[in-house]
């Protein structure tokens, strides 16, 4: 067994896990933390994608050892009571989730690009997002969702 | 039946934020792996690595001994308890659905889908064994050390191998392995009109095999009651709704139907994948009750993608007849449908066999439909099942008949498009279509999609060595799906609206678009509406999200439940007013009465009742129940326009513009319909361009196990669409709705390969195959140009409007 300290969504998590347990279990079924999904199990999908130390991770890719020590975002610690991320409001106004599976990922996602690129173009969310698939939206409304959700974080400041 | 007032709806038609949406974006969804229990142990299973093969011997010895297994099961004791395959009930069934039968008439025979199969493994991933351990890293290693002797038989993979003289059977009750075999229309008509016909275009085609591909992994906890008898499966469904699956997994365990609840509330995307049942929710059941363990199962994207049941594998031979003038005269279609192991599910077959004249005026037809058992994985509707196959077919064959015969393409499918005041439309096949404006929607779309532009921008992508093709198809489809829905309506003195109803969502937002037609036909607070969906001891009767009919039918069944709930409101106001019921109106949202000085809208009625608990009693409570059964179809249609831009140095296609218009009947939600008509476009481009499942042909495994292999459609595949809702509301049902979910995949897979042979018209390519990979695309140029360079050293072909054999798409 080992020990790990992990900062999920501002919290100091401390668990004695097995060695081979992996980020997104550790979130999953450690800390109950279900918003994160696992759609493929070999990082091709994106459903799994948290923030660690504000970069976009496969939590499905990462033993929860490597994260000891690292702060980690989850789409459970975006909102603040009943008011949505500006991002997560996005998403709801574009109409850029059906099903709700990949979301987390999408929503995760799109925070570290727009940490990079405070307003980026259609192409630029369409190649980031290479990452991340969506069976439902044909990703027409998750453009336009990032793109909106990336003017509305830049109004913010 | 539009009695409904729709000038009085406030909601219906609007593009309403969804309800759905705050839980999705915070990660409080509840999915199928969602569910968790103390003590619980995992399953996992021990799978077929061979297409075909008996199972001689299974092994258990070392693998029951290791660390943490409690468990190794087989489908001989599946076949020791007692259980039973699980009933597929494969053939449609609702009135107006095409009758398939057997061969000469008989019952179809589907195979015997046991939980665990305990003579023969059928496919490639077919479970063999289930082991049951503390951890699923446990389980995982202890199925790797299950040893399963297997006498390895000769496999098949494609309808044609199925029908071979000498083919293996995969049932031995079937040993030709055909399960459907059905003719529809008229053959002396049709022969006839052929013999006059002034031209005859024939085509063939193989659409083949892919994966509807939810992005959730189905995944479940069983948990068995030994206290009470029951058992109780948290998962994630869709398509046949909750109920029809209790049904089913209890057949296949043997139980009583009430001894078993099913629970699923979010669903991580369905397409037809989880529209029949699977046999790891039903063996995790069956081993909860032997162990006394809650279990859980999760399969991983590999068994996703080994065993998911799959979708499309139609060949088909078209012919059309026309007359000189370009008038359609007859049609001959034969197609065969591959079912894969087991008969799962015939309605692919049965949808496309009611469409294979698709939008157009077409006298005679006649048909024979087939349906072929083969050693893959079992085939089953995915989303707008049947009917991109044969709209592929027929908007294929008039593409070519076009070229062919020197007609605009265009002008040669207005001049056979059913015309509005032919509607209904009793088809050659005998399906009704029952509304539509196919000529105007073609003129929207070409409109919206700027047609008239299209010359200038394939001079511009000319400039720059590239091919630009304008592709066009019409589509119409059929929604049709299980013929029974029941809604229970109460209105609480809390202020509340409770909505029980059977059907199910997947992503579509039930939750949303069901509280809209509540809202407006009890002039209620959308706010006040809760869509209460998804346990089967809430829910007594419901079809499910398939064959685009939720809305339809749950639509359907509300208004007639709002109506008795009217009636049932004017009685409780008689008690509260101190009048007599047949004076109470019902007028703009409020109960009333001439000499009564008080209304109530329902919320304040229902707690106004309340307040006078005495003269309030079940028999006028404010809550009722409807049943409804409602069989006929509806016909949602529309066409597609894209452009590709082609690299002829490379072969690869750029989808650069898709416009779409689509007849939904009402639309309720403008917004989360165009949602749907989004990843209805994906699906069919999907289809076209990447999306293929391919076997190793020496051994039948799949080599398309992970997205790495298969062709997801990425966020690059695609352009932002356009799209236009149309509403010729149908006179069917009684809001007048069709459906908007799965038209655009009928129509997308012809629209795109319309468009790439458009670019590649001066090649004179006449088809190529789907999906029209970048090789599958180089490669033909590259055959074109050597048979053009051959071409000028002969004489060039005499013209001939008999077009054989192209498109056989391997």
């Amino acid at each position: 067994m080992a020990r790990v300290t992990i900062t999920v969504n501002g919290k100091p998590e401390t668990r004695e896990i097995r060695p081979r347990t992996l980020l997104v279990e550790f979130l999953r079924d450690h800390l109950g933390l279900t918003g994160t999904h696992v759609g493929c199990d070999t990082t091709q999908c994106g459903c799994c994608i948290v923030l660690v130390d504000g970069r976009s991770v496969n939590s499905c890719t990462m033993l929860a050892v490597q994260a000891n020590g690292a702060s980690i975002t989850t789409i459970e610690g975006l909102a603040e009571g009943d008011k949505l991320h500006a991002m997560q409001a996005a998403f709801r106004e574009h109409h850029a989730l059906q099903c709700g599976f990949c979301t987390p990922g999408m929503v995760m996602s799109a925070l570290e690009l727009v940490d990079r690129n405070k307003s980026p173009s259609d192409d630029d969310i369409r190649y980031w997002l290479l990452g991340n698939m969506c069976r439902c939206t044909g990703y027409h409304n998750i453009i336009k969702a990032i793109k909106a959700g990336a003017e509305a974080m830049a109004r913010a400041g | 039946m539009n009695e409904l007032d729709a000038s009085k709806f406030h909601e219906i038609g609007r593009s309403v934020l969804r309800k759905e949406d705050f839980r999705l974006l915070t990660g409080k969804g509840r999915f199928g792996d969602d569910f968790n229990m103390l003590g619980q142990a995992w399953t996992v299973m021990v799978r077929s690595p061979h297409p075909h093969a008996r199972i001689v011997r299974i092994d258990t010895k070392q693998a029951r001994a290791m660390a943490g297994v409690l468990a190794v099961f087989t489908g001989t004791d599946c076949l020791a308890d007692g259980l039973r395959p699980i009933p597929h009930n494969p053939v449609p069934s609702t009135k107006y659905d095409m009758k398939l039968t057997g061969p000469g008439g008989n019952k179809v025979f589907v195979g015997s889908h046991m939980l665990l199969p305990a003579d023969k493994a059928r496919y490639v991933g077919e479970a063999v064994a289930m082991v049951v351990a503390e951890t699923r890293e446990q389980a995982e290693d202890a199925a790797d050390a299950v040893r399963v002797e297997y006498e390895v038989l000769p496999w098949l993979e494609r309808s044609e191998d199925a029908l071979a003289a000498g083919a293996a059977a995969v049932w031995d009750e079937a040993p030709d392995n055909v399960l459907v075999d059905t003719f529809f229309g008229d053959q002396e008509r049709t022969d006839r009109a052929f013999a006059t016909a002034d031209h005859v275009v024939r085509m063939e085609f193989h659409i083949g095999r892919i994966m509807p591909l939810p992005l959730e992994p189905r995944a479940g906890l069983a948990h068995y009651d030994e206290h009470t008898g029951r058992y109780t499966l948290h998962f994630s469904t869709g398509g046949p709704g909750i109920v029809r699956q209790k049904r089913q997994f209890a057949a296949a365990l043997n139980i009583a139907p009430e001894q078993l609840r099913l629970v699923a509330y979010d669903t991580g995307g369905n397409f037809g994948a989880k529209n029949r049942p699977y046999v790891e929710h039903g063996l995790a059941l069956w081993a909860s009750r032997k162990l006394g363990r809650p279990i859980k199962y999760r399969a991983t994207r590999h068994e996703s993608m080994l065993t998911e049941y799959q979708g499309r594998d139609l060949r088909t031979k078209v012919e059309l007849a026309l007359r000189s003038d370009g008038r359609f005269l007859a049609m001959r279609a034969e197609n065969i449908m591959n079912v894969g192991a087991h008969g799962v599910s015939l309605s692919p077959l049965a949808k496309g066999s009611g469409l294979i004249t698709g939008s157009y005026d077409i006298p005679a037809a006649r048909l024979r439909s087939r349906a072929v058992f083969t050693n893959t994985t079992p085939n089953n509707v995915m989303r707008s099942s049947g009917r991109p196959e044969v709209t592929f077919a027929i908007e294929r064959l008039i593409d070519t008949a076009a070229t062919e015969l020197g007609f605009d393409r265009i002008e040669l499918r207005r001049k056979n498009l059913i015309r509005p005041d032919q509607m209904p439309y009793t088809n050659a096949v005998g399906s009704i279509y029952d509304s539509g404006t196919y000529e105007a929607n073609m003129e929207l779309c070409m409109r919206i999609a700027d047609w008239g532009g299209f010359e200038s921008r394939r001079r511009q992508a000319a400039a720059r060595g590239k091919l630009l093709g304008l592709g066009f198809a019409n589509y119409v489809e059929s929604s049709t799906g299980s013929p029974k829905e029941r809604a229970e309506i109460t209105v609480t003195p809390q202020g509340r609206v409770e909505v029980v109803i059977g059907t199910q969502p997947s992503g579509q937002g039930h939750e949303t678009s069901f509280a809209q037609v509540v809202a407006d036909l009890l002039a209620v607070p959308l706010d006040s509406v809760d869509i209460i969906t998804g346990d089967t001891d809430i829910v007594k009767e419901g079809g499910g999200s398939h064959s685009g009919r939720s809305m339809r039918h749950a639509a359907a069944v509300i208004s007639m439940a709002a109506s008795d709930l009217i009636a049932k409101g004017k009685m409780v106001a008689a008690v509260v007013l101190g009048t007599m019921p047949d004076e109470v109106e019902f007028q703009d949202g409020r109960f009333g009465a001439k000499r009564a000085n008080r209304t109530f809208d329902f919320l304040e009625l229902a707690k106004e009742a309340a307040a006078r608990a005495p003269a309030y009693t079940p028999a006028n409570a404010l809550a009722v129940a409807k049943d409804n059964e409602m069989h006929t179809s509806v016909y949602p249609n529309g066409c597609g326009v894209c452009e590709v831009e082609l690299d002829p140095e490379t072969g690869r296609v750029h989808l650069t513009r898709y416009a779409a218009v689509d007849d939904v009947g009402r639309c309720i939600n403008p917004m989360t319909v165009d949602g749907q008509t989004h990843g209805s476009i994906a699906h069919g481009v999907g289809e076209a361009l990447c999306e293929q499942i391919c076997l190793d042909p020496s051994s039948g495994r799949p080599l398309t196990e992970s997205f790495m292999e298969y062709g997801m459609p990425s966020s690059t595949t695609m352009p932002f669409f356009t799209t236009e809702i149309v509403e010729v509301l149908s006179p069917t049902n009684p809001l007048g709705i069709k459906s908007g979910s799965e038209g655009a995949t009928a129509g997308a897979p012809a629209v795109v390969m319309s468009g790439i042979l458009d670019a590649l018209k001066d090649f004179g390519i006449r088809d190529i195959a789907m999906p029209a990979t970048p090789l599958t695309v180089w490669q033909a140029i590259e055959n074109a140009k050597a048979k053009l360079r051959s071409r000028e050293t002969t004489m060039p072909p005499a013209r001939t409007t008999m077009i054989e054999g192209v498109g056989k798409g391997e």
